[in-house]
């Protein structure tokens, strides 16, 4: 093999574990944090997808449209939280099935509203030359986007009070609520951070993934192995087995096709599984 | 009056407990009903209402694994559509031979639901798998065979596989055989499915009141607790788990036969969507209630559906799905039932309150009795070196080394945080030690499950009662008879000679969960009596419990330590002091000194441990 098509495979499988970060941490927030998990990740980020969509539609620059997409995003979070999570409180197989029914909700939504064919967004993409290979140079910023997304994410969760009780009211929930942590208020803005940070991945994704009612499905499989296998060090647990699974995924994507990857993925879930029942990060002494 | 009102409802109450419940008379009357029906509804009606059992099998399937094993697999359709498609498969190659196209369709649909669901169950089960882990791994996969089907293209025999295109041709229900037969009329075709759906449903409701039904309660009651009664729980949880791979691969068979086509959307979300529905419709746990909860989507959905609801099922659906969850919990058979229960527990609370101030009096004659007449080995020893076990950064258990063998209770103090539990559960193999041996007798159970130890022959009881609150006392008693060995005349035997011993024949039918505390933690050490067990680990086994009950626990322990190798951790002194007892004392995980109490009373070091005076702590 040679050295271009060898830098080529890395660079490429660095931005799909990118991608697949982008896309995940949001759920790891929200499991981790609330120990929940949400069905209806993937039609968050499609939601993000298309609020950012309508923004760029109605004129407002595509940087700015993130953050709008983002936000609204997590105020439609922390609505749903409001409204059916609160209610299921502790029943974490019922939050299960809501969060499912939402989410085909949310799906057939957005058939009926956009149809399943959308325009693009319209960004010049331009390449880079690896070689006799090229890459876009926005899977290049993804990798970068990574990075600082899941850097701001450590220190909004370490250095914040938000972060600090959210952490506490996790760990040990009656402790908290007796130094008055209003655990319900946490989790309404935790839902809304995973959300938002669903809404985000929607958004700063559109370039490279263009939005339909279905997009969600291109990530939900892998986000949800990765969150599982990661284990209860949800962030930095997904952040090693995303990277790591995301890059194995994708070299074997690239080398046969993409429900090989996932197939993949799913066998390496299973085996790490069958290895550390409660995820690599079982036995981990860290808490983030 | 008030003898007669306590009669009837002791009658209906045993009626309830003898026959469990009635769903399965009500069960045959639904099946009764639909099958005479069959004979003059509209031809097309039938043809409909034939897929509706259909998914109401499909939602038996779950019914059994959630509502039953405890486990929300979203993963039954994967089963479903794999028996549709092998079944059908085997029908389209085989049924031209023979005309009948069951006798293939339904089988191979089974074999390759249940093949699949060993291989899933396999992983979660016997990778103890959290339920959580389990739930997005049953949907991953759904997720997974969808993508798969969606480009699979095969030829197998005269079966062509055509990805999304799906696969036709299906023969439909053809019961004749030789070349002549035809294929039934679509009111024929609902009776066919109507009765293999009752004969599959009595199959499950014998089961669930066999030895089996009562052992997969008892994991979904309390999964630690059925383990240390001996039960290998994987092993159960995975065959429960492949009979409702069976039952949703017949489904799909029977589902290939009345559509004569399947194509991949049989493994889409969508479709799984629906089961969990049917499910909660019906009434979780119930079993009938899927078949009500299929039969009333499907009936709603085809009288008001039409233009109301169109083409967007899946937001009616997905919607129906939160509201269930938010408000309708028990569901149709569910809410029939519990208006039942409120009329019976009315009743039955009156009969409680009679009964309250019955106390346990444990005869201690005929346990000493059983005890010398079972075969239990004698000698049996426990025996730990230099075990340690690590929790981050602290050594919660410091290479503590005992030898415990029988003759003596043996009892393990120490002030809070010691290590005293820490230390238990490496014996119970509720964690693996770091580094050091676990031996009972010469064997080496350092690594082996907890299950395992129990059938050598431990007896393990927890800081907590625990008892499955669901059934009744007697049941509790059985169960930990049956769980040691799976014979049933042996558990017959030993759970009514332990109703004896602990003096519970009168409250033998009263769930677990209406017993008091003191109640509980007797009926908990009679679970573990129960195991004949050679090495008894107790924790703090009088927590809880009234003076005059501790004094009846002393002897009774100490009884037992005449034959078998008993083991008490506790801080309540003074029980602890009517042992008579060879006391370990452990502080900050290791062993601090071992002796008899007189001799420990003397030492100062001690008191300062307990008292946190400083001198011995620090010089220790």
């Amino acid at each position: 093999m040679e050295l271009d098509f060898l830098a080529t495979l890395l660079l490429s499988s660095l931005s799909s574990a990118a991608i697949l970060l982008i896309a995940t941490v949001g759920l790891a927030v929200m499991f981790g944090l609330m120990g929940v998990i949400n069905l209806a990740h993937g039609e968050f980020i499609m939601f993000g997808a298309y609020a950012t969509l309508f923004a760029t539609q109605i004129g407002i620059p595509y940087p700015l449209a993130i953050i709008f997409a983002t936000i609204v995003t997590a105020i439609f979070g922390g609505i749903v939280e409001l409204l059916i999570i609160r209610r299921l409180y502790g029943r974490i197989f019922d939050t299960l099935l809501a969060t499912w029914g939402l989410s085909l909700v949310l799906y057939q939504s957005a058939v009926l509203i956009f149809g399943t064919v959308t325009p693009g967004i319209g960004l010049p993409i331009s390449n880079i030359q690896i070689g006799d290979y090229s890459l876009s140079v926005y899977l290049l910023f993804l990798i970068l986007v990574a990075v600082v997304l899941i850097g701001s994410l450590y220190w909004l969760l370490t250095k914040t009070s938000y972060g600090i009780t959210a952490r506490a009211a996790i760990q040990d929930r009656e402790t908290a609520s007796a130094v008055g942590v209003e655990s319900a208020r946490i989790n309404t803005m935790t839902f809304a951070l995973g959300s938002g940070l669903a809404g985000f991945a929607g958004a700063i994704l559109l370039p490279a993934i263009p939005a339909t009612p279905n997009m969600g499905f291109a990530f939900v499989i892998k986000a949800f192995l990765a969150v599982v296998a990661a284990g209860p060090v949800t962030l930095t647990g997904t952040v090693a087995v995303g990277s790591t699974l995301g890059m194995v995924g994708n070299i074997t994507a690239s080398f046969w096709t993409s429900v090989v990857g996932d197939i993949v993925f799913f066998l390496l879930t299973i085996t790490i599984l069958r290895i550390f029942p409660l995820g690599i990060s079982g036995r981990w002494r860290m808490k983030l | 009056m008030k003898d007669s009102t306590s009669s009837i409802s002791s009658l209906i109450r045993n009626f309830r407990l003898r026959s469990s419940d009635p769903s399965i008379f009500i069960a045959l009357i639904f099946a009764l009903t639909l099958a005479i029906s069959s004979f003059w509804i509209d031809p097309y009606l039938a043809y409909v209402g034939t897929s509706w059992v259909i998914f109401g099998l499909l939602g038996l399937s779950l019914d059994l694994v959630w509502g039953r094993g405890g486990l929300l697999s979203l993963g039954q359709t994967s089963f479903y559509g794999i028996g549709g498609y092998v079944g059908s498969i085997a029908a389209i190659n085989f049924a031209p031979l023979t005309g009948n196209s069951l006798i293939w369709a339904l089988p191979f649909g089974a074999i390759s639901g249940t093949i699949l669901a060993a291989l899933v169950g396999w992983f979660i089960f016997y990778g103890r798998m959290g339920s959580l882990q389990s739930t997005i791994l049953t949907y991953t996969f759904t997720l997974i065979v969808w993508t798969i089907t969606l480009s699979f293209t095969t030829e197998i025999g005269d079966a062509v596989v055509g990805g999304d295109n799906g696969m036709s041709n299906i023969p439909g229900f053809v019961l004749g055989f030789g070349e002549k037969a035809s294929s039934l009329s679509p009111n024929m075709m609902f009776l066919t499915v109507v009765v293999i759906s009752a004969i599959v449903y009595l199959i499950v409701a014998f089961i669930v009141r066999s030895p089996f039904g009562l052992v997969i309660d008892s994991i979904r009651l309390d999964a630690v607790k059925a383990e240390l009664l001996g039960l290998d729980i994987r092993l159960f949880q995975t065959l429960m788990f492949m009979l409702a791979g069976a039952i949703a691969g017949i489904a799909g068979a029977l589902f290939g036969a009345w559509a004569n086509y399947l194509n991949p959307s049989i493994f889409s979300v969508q479709e799984a969507l629906l089961v969990p529905i049917y499910v909660l419709v019906g009434g979780l746990g119930t079993l009938i209630g899927p078949f009500v909860g299929a039969l009333t989507v499907g009936g709603l959905s085809f009288w008001l559906g039409g233009g109301v609801i169109g083409g967007q099922t899946t937001l009616v659906m997905g919607a129906c799905l939160i509201v269930l969850v938010l408000f309708l919990r028990k569901g149709i058979v569910g809410g029939i039932q519990a208006l039942f229960a409120r009329i019976f527990d009315d009743l039955e609370a009156k009969d409680r309150l009679s009964q309250q101030t019955s106390q346990v009096r444990v005869n201690l004659n005929l346990l000493e009795k059983l005890q010398t007449s079972t075969n239990v080995q004698r000698d049996a020893t426990l025996k730990t070196i230099n075990t340690s076990k690590r929790f981050g950064g602290v050594l919660a258990v410091d290479s503590v080394s005992q030898n415990f063998a029988p003759g003596k209770v043996r009892c393990i103090i120490g002030p809070n945080g010691a290590g005293k539990s820490s230390y238990l559960k490496t014996c119970t193999g509720a964690y693996e030690p770091d580094s050091g041996t676990v031996l009972y007798s010469s064997q080496d159970i350092t690594k082996i499950n907890p299950f395992e130890r129990v059938k050598l022959g431990l007896g393990i009881k927890m800081q907590t009662a625990q008892v499955f609150d669901e059934l009744s006392v007697r049941q509790n008693l059985w169960i930990a008879g049956y769980g040691n060995g799976l014979n049933k005349e042996r558990a017959d035997q030993v759970s009514d000679e332990m109703l004896d011993v602990l003096n519970m024949r009168e409250i033998s039918t009263r769930q677990a969960s209406t017993l008091s505390h003191g109640e509980q933690q007797w009926l908990d050490i009679g679970m573990v009596l129960c195991l004949a067990p050679s090495v008894i680990l107790l924790d703090e086994p009088a927590a809880g419990m009234s003076k005059e009950e501790k004094r009846q626990l002393s002897e009774l322990v100490r009884l037992m330590a005449r034959t078998a190798t008993v083991v008490v951790v506790d801080h309540d002194m003074d029980f602890v002091r009517t042992l008579d007892a060879e006391i370990t004392v452990l502080h900050q995980g290791a062993v601090f000194a071992q002796a008899e109490i007189d001799e420990l009373r003397k030492d100062e070091r001690i008191l300062d441990i307990y008292l946190g005076r400083r001198q011995s702590v620090t010089d220790f």
